[in-house]
């Protein structure tokens, strides 16, 4: 990961357990967790004008980048080639993203509990296709809830 | 098929789903798509998995991607700016309000229930989303076959995923799919 090469390694500006940190609060915040890192990051470092600065530096220029060559292969998008391999992509990447959640879900694996609340957000996204909101709001305080009944009697 | 009121519903509704986008980019796609693709009808099932293709290939901060072309599709270069900025502004602003707070209750002990609770929930939407997204984008079997051998092959190796997304790539390059 590129941005704890910069920010650790060649940089200095943290050490590794603060960066830890920081990534940590950021796998379970909203948004994407890159810029998560960047305001975080600028923020530990000079407050509200880093966290400015690195949300321009981490995003306006790959956004004009990436952006630009999107929009160059949308252009062309009515072409039969380009449609396929397109097309070739967007399956690989849906299988993907299957993986990733299953593969982060493993570890929780033996909680009856961390499974049921998977299936329920599974099934109420992709079968009820309910909005997103309602899941989350009607789901995270329930398992969460029960995730602390779990701790009070383990512990 | 894009009137005034167009524009503000997407930035508006991109706002609200980045500030609860807990996981990042692929817990919003199915709520974005339902909402691009089924109530508004701005863009078809197969624009939507171009437009995704596009962003899981390209370097770069792929979810704020993701939105602007969604944005492009629907207001042209201005809709790409204020995509973008409804997709990375709430979360950003929620991150700095939360970055002192998390600092000074680094050590509490509900941080760890408060994650053990929404972790599983976060993997089921990503596993929604990807079904989704494969349902978008699988037209026919062998593109289903596809999605299921890069799952399968995510789990049982340490492949790169970029060589998974050429090889899909140059599989529907050749017409195979």
């Amino acid at each position: 990961m590129w941005a704890r090469r910069v920010a650790v390694e060649k940089r200095r500006w943290l050490n590794d357990s603060e960066f830890a940190d920081i990534v940590s609060l950021c796998q379970f915040m909203p948004g994407p967790n890159i810029v998560g890192i960047a305001v975080c990051v600028g923020a530990k470092m000079r407050g509200t004008i880093g966290t400015i600065a690195a949300v321009s530096g981490f995003l306006v220029i790959p956004w004009v980048i990436g952006l630009s060559v999107g929009l160059l292969f949308l252009e062309y998008a009515h072409l039969a080639v380009l449609r396929n391999i397109l097309g070739g992509i967007a399956a690989t990447a849906a299988g993907l993203l299957i993986a990733t959640g299953i593969r982060l879900l493993l570890p929780h694996r033996r909680r009856p509990a961390a499974v049921l609340f998977a299936v329920l957000a599974f099934g109420l996204i992709t079968f009820a296709k309910l909005p997103l909101l309602v899941v989350l709001f009607g789901l995270v305080p329930v398992s969460i809830a029960v995730a602390r009944i779990e701790n009070a009697r383990a512990g | 098929m894009t009137g005034p009121s167009a524009p503000i519903a997407l930035t508006a509704h991109l706002a609200l789903v980045s500030s609860i986008s807990f996981g990042g980019f692929p817990t919003v796609l199915p709520d974005v798509r339902n909402f691009v693709v089924g109530t508004h009808g701005w863009m078809t099932d197969q624009d939507f998995a171009n437009i995704f293709a596009m962003a899981q290939s390209i370097p770069g901060p792929n979810m704020i991607l993701m939105m602007s072309f969604v944005g492009w599709k629907v207001w042209g270069f201005p809709g790409a700016v204020a995509s973008a900025f409804a997709t990375f502004g709430p979360p950003c602003t929620i991150y700095f309000a939360s970055y002192r707070l998390w600092e000074r209750f680094r050590d509490a002990p509900w941080q760890r229930i408060v994650r053990l609770g929404l972790v599983p929930v976060i993997m089921g939407l990503v596993i929604a989303s990807g079904t989704v997204m494969a349902r978008a984008a699988d037209t026919s079997w062998r593109a289903v076959a596809v999605s299921l051998a890069a799952a399968v092959m995510t789990l049982a190796t340490r492949l790169s995923p970029m060589w998974m997304l050429l090889l899909g790539g140059a599989l529907g390059g050749l017409g195979l799919l």
